[in-house]
């Protein structure tokens, strides 16, 4: 696969280049800060720099909120209703690290038999240039201690920094080295030593630590249905799911029908993001709760990112972005969850 | 052509008669036959109001009708249980795994069912009772909260007249209405059977309360929790593992279930709450 090398300022150019054949989706600073992964347009700034995690991760893309999934009309006798498939093409640039993790894992679990078949359609059609971290994000990073600083699956091109504001630029897929046959720089002949220069400029450690690797983090939860970390940390919570709606990984849903005003019988079977924070999630229609505390839904988020998903699919399912940890309410981070509940195990 | 499995079949109501104040049979025809196994379910939806997961109520059979007992809970089986012959709901499936009848077959078979849990267990009460030479006795405890509340008082009571079956039937309370069965919780009647507990399986479906108590008894009398099988209900969105709705501990209820050997949930700390 091709290698190229050239300065950060060539790339910038030709992601912005790319816009005449397709929609590029690279982060930008919203008019009320924090950044939004929008389409780019000929006056976009375009720079790695200043990033901090965008406010929902890119993933989301693939499983937007209130995406349409049937449209249906109502006949005399019954109704006709058709699958609707978003095939745009795309290209979602500048992804981080931490997020290409959580899309990698994403096509693994709508892959799984029965796939999603409006995630691969929209998968299908996207093309992904990544851009590795030579800096934490943020002071809530812990991508490192969730083995996701280091991720390349999912992309079709990695863009790392190099010294002196160059980039590597490498195609990982076919798909990315179509692609990069339109940036004019020079082949990179030693992509190994290039990477490696990257990774040698990085700081160490590299963001927050976690007391306990991940299997050492898997095998505790297993012993943590009785934690005190549980309660302790639902006393402060709202139980608002915002932690669920801004997580790259989670991807639970809800369906619900939209009927169409002018057309009596008419509308669409829509699905947007649920979230197990909230009370209603488990609950069933005689009433019974089946997670009826917040403490039961604490206990079922964490596991389920670093337990329950682990043992059916690979690697954790927190991917340390930070950004449920930054957008909580009430200041509840998953990092302080996970180490509390390695100490009290090791106690 | 591309299709999603969200996409549900027509299926024409032929037969809707009320039960209960708040339960209505179906008989409905899909546009092929569903092929389902008796425990499994399906989703069911009318355009407008949205989908529901419903268990199937008929065994297994190579025909296109199925036979459903919804439950008015809310606004979409509010409008459900309105329809007649002739209108049409929306159906896909089938989900789950359903009973294994090789768990059954040359056993004595136990059924205890309170209140809707008759409707799914009546698929497998069907598939025992249609090949009686491949099973043992047949024993099925039904319980609900008043006379009014039962479910399928015609079949019971056929049932009960069939060699090898004994039918019990309970309610709660009998709120001053005629009743000729027994007067007390499911899990009553269960001490009094005379049960051989090496040859008997079991299966059980009811509301969460229930199978705590039921499972304590049956397990008392020595049948082997492999011999118990429980078929489970949980807010369902797509029937497919996706939505996440169903989870019980790591497992999706949609998909390793709805139906389950007791022994399989002894780690899953979700299971009776």
């Amino acid at each position: 696969m091709v290698a190229l090398q050239c300065s950060e300022a060539v790339i910038s150019a030709w992601l912005r280049s790319l816009t005449r054949i397709t929609t590029v989706l690279f982060p930008q600073p919203g008019p009320h800060g924090g950044f939004h992964f929008h389409p780019v347009t000929q006056d976009s700034a375009i720079g790695f720099g200043d990033y901090r995690p965008s406010q929902s991760p890119p993933g989301k893309l693939f499983t937007p909120s209130d995406e349409v999934l049937l449209r249906f009309e109502g006949r005399e006798r019954g109704f006709v209703a058709h699958p609707v498939f978003d095939e745009q093409q795309r290209i979602l640039a500048g992804v981080r690290p931490c997020d290409l993790r959580a899309i990698h894992l994403m096509d693994t679990v709508q892959a799984d038999t029965p796939a999603d078949p409006h995630y691969l359609a929209r998968r299908e059609q996207t093309t992904i240039i990544a851009w590795a971290c030579a800096t934490p994000c943020s002071e809530r990073c812990f991508c490192d201690a969730v083995g996701a600083l280091d991720s390349r699956q999912g992309a079709d091109i990695m863009l790392s920094p190099l010294p002196d504001e160059q980039v590597l630029a490498e195609a990982l897929t076919e798909s990315g080295e179509a692609l990069l046959a339109s940036l004019k720089a020079p082949k990179c002949d030693d992509p190994a030593a290039a990477r490696a220069e990257h990774e040698a400029a990085r700081p160490k450690p590299f963001g927050r630590q976690l007391k306990a690797d991940v299997p050492a983090i898997q095998s505790a939860m297993q012993d943590a249905w009785r934690s005190a970390v549980w309660q302790r940390h639902s006393e402060a919570c709202l139980a608002c799911g915002t932690c669920n709606l801004v997580c790259p990984t989670c991807y639970c849903f809800d369906t619900y029908d939209e009927l169409d005003m002018q057309a009596p019988g008419s509308g669409q079977r829509c699905r947007t993001w649920d979230g197990c924070m909230l009370r209603e999630f488990a609950s069933v229609a005689g009433g019974h709760e089946f997670r009826g505390t917040i403490a039961a839904r604490h206990r079922h988020r964490i596991k389920r990112k670093f337990e329950y998903l682990p043992e059916r699919y690979e690697g954790a399912f927190c991917v340390g972005c930070g950004r449920c940890g930054t957008q909580c309410t009430v200041d509840i981070d998953i990092f302080d969850m996970v180490n509390e509940v390695i100490e009290e195990v090791r106690a | 052509m591309k299709t999603s499995q969200y996409l549900p079949a027509p299926a024409e109501v032929i037969e809707a008669r009320p039960m209960t104040e708040r339960e209505t049979y179906f008989r409905v025809r899909l546009p092929e036959p569903l092929g389902h196994k008796p425990g499994q379910f399906v989703m069911v939806s009318l355009f407008g109001l949205g989908e529901a997961p419903i268990s199937v109520s008929c065994g297994p059979h190579e025909g296109a009708d199925i036979e459903m007992v919804i439950r008015e809970a809310g606004s979409l089986t509010r409008a459900l249980c309105r329809l007649r012959p002739g209108e049409f709901m929306g159906v896909r499936g089938p989900y789950g795994t359903g009973f294994d009848l090789q768990h059954f077959y040359d056993r004595d078979v136990l059924f205890v069912c309170g209140g809707l849990g008759l409707a799914p267990l009546r698929s497998l009460i069907q598939a025992v009772l249609s090949e009686p030479v491949r099973f043992g006795e047949v024993t099925i405890v039904s319980g609900c909260r008043t006379p009014a509340d039962e479910l399928y008082r015609d079949e019971l009571t056929a049932w009960a007249a069939l060699p090898k079956v004994t039918v019990i039937r309970t309610v709660d309370s009998t709120e001053h209405q005629p009743w000729r069965g027994r007067v007390g919780l499911v899990t009553a009647p269960l001490d009094d059977l005379e049960l051989a507990p090496e040859r008997t399986t079991a299966a059980l479906c009811g509301p969460p309360v229930m199978y705590k108590f039921v499972m304590m008894s049956l397990l008392n009398q020595g049948i082997d929790p492999d011999s118990v099988f429980v078929d489970l209900e949980r807010r369902m969105r797509c029937g497919v593992g996706k939505c996440g709705h169903c989870q019980i501990n790591h497992i999706y209820c949609c998909q390793e279930g709805p139906v389950f050997q007791v022994n399989t949930l002894t780690e899953l700390q979700e299971a009776f709450r």
